[in-house]
């Protein structure tokens, strides 16, 4: 229990000089700069949480038993929507800094003049606090429903959960579409392409994924999923390996019609990223998301192993922090990292692990409610 | 807290159970008297009667495409800038066909959904005899098919290569290797099936033409434990093969510059049309096949229900897409793509769009209720529509973007001859022909696969329940 | 026959009863044990103690190998055998290579995973197996759950062991003799397997042959030979004449070959010779000169060319006081209509070439008319 004082003391601190770093930030460092660090730190959370909801409402869409046993952790993780979204009202204070639709000189460019109201402040908020009430909508479903069913278990959320469960898709790709085009294509808002809200969604979903990964071997460590063996943490292993996979073959195939066509508006995006100190990122990037875990996890027994996983799922988390990055910082020119962008990571992060360990408490540790437990217990491969 | 304390004792609620994988009760060995029975007994006149439509099928497109070698590609519609026409519209329908069989017993077999082992090998077979549709067409496209190895990078006395940066010869890798890897997996699942008929068949010839083909199969544990591990490793390979595959058909477009074919979502969004194509076929084969050959105690209600809500999941896909697709052409502003958008609904061949969206997308949201899932007439007017409109989407990427690009003084109409017709009506011929062979020969279900999920097929492993 | 055996198998109707009986059956420890079972039992491997598939590495190994192999391969045709630049794409772009080279890993892998473990693993096909012909085999490709004891040596006791499986619960026991060994390597044999040989390659040298000669020269397969065109020489139905080569329409002039001198010979006399006295100006005239002009008027002309030495055709002599003084517009004119006996030569020479020759016939005038200048200018 001291080491567990010792932690939270430890995560405290870290937040708090995070928090000094990023109102140093502010004052200090450009103003450009500290909205940049806000919109990635806001997206992560975000994905995050849409991720491992995305993972909660799956299990019911599919029927899936074998993950009843571990669905509460997910069901944690999502709940970090909540703080995700007070952080994404103040990033919308980003837009006239950040955003060149929001800038009266867009009225001269033709290509945002055309869509200079999708574009504008008002209906980016519009469009963003939708987004917001739809996951709203989302967690209380799917999130509250199933803690509530700890105590009442009631068989019928199980039924409302499924119903909604398809319901819940349409709302998560407009959702991951309105991240995709609104918060981060909209930095580039002369460039386009169709496929990026799949790619947020594959990097959104890995990285819930790698969370949840996470939080299970830690509670198991702990003990208190007793049940949840090799071939739940299998599935898991298989599902980030399958996804690691999904998010590098839709990376490459942006890229690679982009490069192949050689269309000015779009390679454009790619000659920022491919040259330069940006190129070794893109780079790094490249083997941190697929190369490395790829062949981390092409075994079977390293899907089971629960080390391994850890260390992949790690791996995961940074490289999805890394995609994130790579997506918005390139409009500040060359790659910036220093004490701001080490702040906001202290700050952010110490106030995500704060979160998620007052959320690891929710609730049972499992949906004991949940009349497919024991069969989710009882899966072998 | 020990969480085994807390869980509820309480039955599963009716509505939450699935129903059974099958009807009744159901044996090995009554599954082998079931299902390997047919190649042994006579075919009914009705199978003949279908056998003689789909030949005559068959024959006219062989007519046709024999006509085709005589004139030249000249006996088609094609025309400029409509180069590509129906020959590869066909080419993408029937390979997307495919990709619903691969789907089924890959994916589905890693996911371990087990409702797909009683269909998983109609389906594989569908998968070869489309994709050995799908080849005839850049076949007969060349020009003159007996020189179509030059695809090939091999070492010549002409000192050529082949051209690695052109996407036609990446579809010739993707489309022989899917062929390769389908027809493994299909025969790889067979043998088991091959040696029960083998030892069960009383005929000279039979005997001996399964003794071949069985490999001198004898079920022992060493040979399972490889077998299971080869077939684990070749889902997997197939999945990211059946992902690649349309991807790299998607390709053969989206790399060029045409409006309406430069689409970054072209990859995904073109897997997830051939899997909903190919979904389609399968259902209305399969309803055909439990009807006829009496299998609904195998191929159940569950069975079509599931691949009609995988149907239903697909057109929501394919509805993002299309959605998707106008928002990028307003978004990016750029008047080529605003138009070549707008033509697929307003331009000449508008009525195609709206057969395409009718079909793909609003007539298969009838499968949100349950009734449609399992009544023959929505399920076969969805299945019918889903084909039709899969085949007419490719027609409007194809053809629509092509009629008018960038230049307005080669612009030109489209209209395909008969023999273009009677090629495509002779594909249908030769896939249903292959199907009808496959069902009178071949164990039309995977009976090892459904043997090994039969209740006590499996050893209890000292637990209480079950 | 000896009573030596090859296995002894017991059966069971269950796979609980297959399972209880391994390890009775392996603790007796009088031979190999090895189940043969309809499909795949759970937990077999293990309870058979049977080692790790190593399928998987294999696979692993191809499926890397079949990439390196292929991305080499591209690369090396691409860009260092046969380096072409198509699309504006460096040679070595490496991002086209990435659809084949997957491509090729899948298909490496899966033979790998199919071939490997039929061939290499499972050592199929095996017909002559005796499992293969025992009566048990209809029940175990069926719903029958076999448990064999195989015999590792000569001294293996097939009674005790079909009472070992008997006592683990086997309904049935049935004894497998050894397979026969005879010897096959007879006269017969290998005549049969020579024929046979021999007549495959007759087959398929023939089959070959005509593949490679015959076949590719029928109908359709003409390369091109036989096209539906006009030749220029072939009569033809399609026109009114008849013809397959028509004339050109009246009055058609090629491009570059305009006859602009039509007029009177003394209305030319205005024209001025467009092109510069320039060394590769008078190459291109004593070419056109020696092709066309040097055969009537003589090398120098002086009108004894090779023609009024063999025919005594009388040529003008172009170094006659009358030609000198002609201005270059008559000389150009008279190439363009011709003039007595002298026929049009329009239609040989371009309109540059024309006037190169007006320049060399004044060139061929001054050389033989030099004056003390003309030194000069060669000594300077």
């Amino acid at each position: 229990m001291s080491s567990n004082k010792h932690a939270s003391t430890l995560l405290w601190g870290a937040t708090g000089i995070g928090a000094l770093g990023v109102l140093g930030t502010y004052a200090a460092a450009g103003h450009e700069r500290f909205w940049a660090n806000w919109v990635l730190w806001f997206v992560l959370m975000f994905t995050l949480g849409l991720g491992a909801l995305f993972i909660v409402a799956l299990e019911h869409l599919v029927s899936a038993r074998w993950s009843v046993p571990i669905r509460r952790i997910p069901e944690r993780v999502a709940t970090l929507l909540l703080p995700a979204i007070p952080v994404g009202l103040i990033a919308l204070f980003a837009l006239p800094v950040l955003y060149p639709g929001t800038r009266p000189e867009a009225a001269q460019n033709h290509i945002l003049a055309g869509k200079a109201f999708w574009l504008s402040v008002p209906f980016f908020s519009v469009r963003t606090l939708i987004a917001f009430g739809l996951c709203l909508l989302g967690l209380a479903v799917l999130v509250g429903g199933s803690l509530k069913q700890d105590t009442t278990k009631d068989p019928s959320f199980n039924f409302r959960a499924r119903k909604f469960a398809p319901a819940f898709m349409a709302i998560f790709a407009l959702v991951v579409t309105m991240v995709a085009f609104d918060w981060i294509s909209g930095l580039t808002p002369e460039w386009y392409s169709d496929i990026l809200g799949v790619y947020v969604f594959a990097g959104a979903f890995l990285g819930g994924l790698a969370a949840t990964t996470l939080a299970v071997l830690y509670l198991q460590n702990q003990d208190r999923l007793q049940g949840v063996q090799g071939d739940h943490l299998y599935n898991l292993g298989a599902f980030l390996f399958a996804f690691t996979v999904f998010w590098s073959y839709i990376g490459f195939a942006q890229y690679m019609l982009m490069w192949y066509a050689n269309f000015p508006d779009e390679v454009i995006y790619y000659k920022v990223r491919l040259t330069g100190s940006w190129r070794v990122i893109t780079i790094a990037l490249a083997s941190l998301h697929f190369i490395l875990p790829f062949f981390a996890l092409v075994t079977r027994a390293a899907k089971k192993d629960p080390k391994r996983l850890r260390r992949v799922a790690y791996l995961m988390l940074f490289a999805h922090v890394l995609d994130m990055y790579w997506l918005i910082f390139p409009i500040l020119g060359k790659p910036l990292f220093s004490w701001p962008e080490l702040s906001f990571a202290l700050f952010f992060l110490g106030g995500i692990l704060l979160w998620l360990r007052g959320a690891m408490e929710k609730g049972e540790d499992m949906p004991v409610g949940d009349p497919f437990l024991r069969e989710g217990l009882e899966f072998r491969l | 807290m020990h969480p085994e304390a807390a869980i509820p004792t309480n039955a599963i609620p009716e509505g939450l159970l699935e129903p059974a994988l099958y009807v009744g009760k159901v044996t090995p060995g009554g599954l082998d008297d079931q299902v390997l029975a047919f190649p042994e007994t006579r075919p009914p006149k009705q199978w003949y009667f279908a056998l003689a439509i789909t030949l005559t099928a068959a024959l006219i497109g062989v007519g046709c495409i024999g006509y085709t070698f005589y004139l030249g590609i000249g006996a088609w519609g094609n025309t400029s800038p409509v180069f590509w026409a129906f020959d590869i519209i066909n080419f993408v329908f029937w390979v997307g066909i495919g990709h619903a069989g691969t789907l089924i017993s890959a994916i589905l077999f890693l996911f371990r959904k087990r409702w797909r082992n009683a269909i998983a090998r109609f389906a594989e077979a569908m998968t070869i005899f489309a994709v050995i549709c799908a080849v005839i067409f850049p076949l007969i496209h060349v020009g003159r098919p007996w020189l179509a190895y030059w695809l090939f990078p091999y070492p010549n006395q002409r000192a050529l290569w082949t051209n690695f940066r052109s996407p036609l010869l990446w579809d010739v890798f993707a489309v022989n290797t899917y062929f390769s890897v389908s027809l493994m997996f299909w025969y790889l699942g067979l043998i088991p099936d091959i040696a029960s008929m083998r030892d069960r068949t009383t005929s000279k010839l039979r005997k001996l033409l399964y003794t071949a083909l069985a490999l001198g199969w004898r079920g022992a544990a060493t040979h399972w434990q490889h077998y299971e591990k080869a077939y684990l490793l070749l889902a997997g390979l197939a999945t990211g093969l059946v992902l690649s595959v349309h991807s790299v058909v998607s390709f053969d477009f989206a790399t060029s510059v045409v409006p309406g074919w430069h689409m970054t979502i072209f990859p995904p969004y073109f897997v997830a049309g051939a899997i909903f194509a190919g979904f389609a076929m399968v259902v209305i084969v399969l309803v055909v096949v439990r009807e006829t050959m009496e299998l609904k105690n195998l191929i159940t209600d569950r069975h079509l229900d599931v691949m009609n809500k995988v149907i239903l999941a697909m057109s929501c896909i394919m509805g993002y897409s299309y959605m998707m697709e106008g928002f990028t052409a307003w978004y990016s502003m750029n008047e080529y793509l605003h138009r070549g958008f707008m033509n697929i609904i307003t331009g000449t061949y508008g009525w195609a769009g709206c057969i395409t969206i009718s079909c793909n997308i609003l007539i298969p949201q009838i499968l949100w209720f349950k009734k449609a899932r399992t009544s023959y007439f929505w399920m076969i007017l969805v299945a019918i529509g889903v084909t039709i409109g899969m085949w007419f989407e490719r027609f409007v990427i194809i053809v629509i973007s092509l009629h008018q690009d960038y230049l307005p003084s080669a612009w030109r109409i489209y209209r395909p001859t008969l023999v273009d017709f009677g090629i495509l009506l002779g594909t249908f011929g030769i896939f249903f022909t292959l199907v009808l062979l496959f069902a009178r020969v071949l164990p039309v279900i995977a009976t090892t696969e459904v043997k090994a999920i039969l209740p006590d097929a499996q050893p209890t492993h000292g637990g209480s329940h079950e | 026959m000896s009573d030596k055996a090859y296995a002894v198998l017991g059966i069971f109707d269950t796979p609980n009863a297959l399972m209880q009986a391994i390890p009775k059956a392996r603790a007796a420890k009088l031979g190999t044990v090895e189940a043969y079972t309809p499909y795949p039992i759970h937990g077999i491997d293990e309870a058979l103690g049977l080692r790790k598939s190593p399928l998987g590495g294999m696979v692993l190994v191809m499926g890397v190998l079949g990439a390196l192999v292929t991305l080499g391969g591209q690369y090396w045709i691409s860009a260092i055998d046969y380096p072409i630049i198509t699309g504006g794409k460096s040679a070595g772009s490496w991002e086209a290579f990435i659809p084949i080279m997957f491509e090729v890993t899948v298909l490496f892998a899966t033979f790998t995973a199919g071939l490997g473990m039929l061939f290499l693993l499972n050592k199929l096909p095996f017909f002559g197996h005796p499992v293969l012909s025992s009566k048990a085999i209809t029940g175990i490709t069926r719903d029958r759950y076999a448990l064999a004891l195989e015999a590792e040596d000569e001294s293996f006791d097939s009674a005790a062991a079909a009472q070992v499986l008997r006592e683990a619960g086997a309904l049935e026991v049935e004894v497998l003799p050894a397979p026969d060994r005879s010897p096959f390597l007879t006269s017969a044999f290998i005549l049969r397997t020579l024929g046979g040989i021999f007549t495959a390659c007759l087959v398929s040298g023939l089959a070959m042959f005509f593949l490679t000669k015959w076949f590719p020269l029928l109908a359709p397969m003409k390369h091109m030979q036989d096209q539906p065109r006009l030749n220029a020489q072939k009569g033809s139905t399609f026109f009114k004449d008849g013809h397959g080569m028509q004339l050109p329409v009246a009055g058609t002039v090629a491009r570059g070959y305009l006859p602009t001198a039509t007029g009177t010979q003394e209305a030319a006399a205005t024209l001025v010779n467009p092109l510069p006295r320039t060394k590769e100006v008078f190459a291109l005239g004593r070419k056109a000169y020696a092709n066309r002009c040097e055969v009537c008027h003589g090398a120098i002309g002086n009108g004894m060319g090779s023609l009024t030495a063999a025919y005594g055709g009388k040529a003008a002599n172009l170094q006659a006081q009358q030609f000198r003084d002609y201005p270059d517009g008559k000389i150009y004119w008279v190439l363009v209509n011709g003039k007595n006996n002298m026929p049009s030569h329009a239609p040989y020479l371009t309109v540059d070439e024309r006037w190169a020759v007006v320049h060399y016939v004044r060139a061929l005038q001054r050389a033989q008319n030099a004056k003390d200048e003309d030194l000069k200018v060669v000594v300077r």
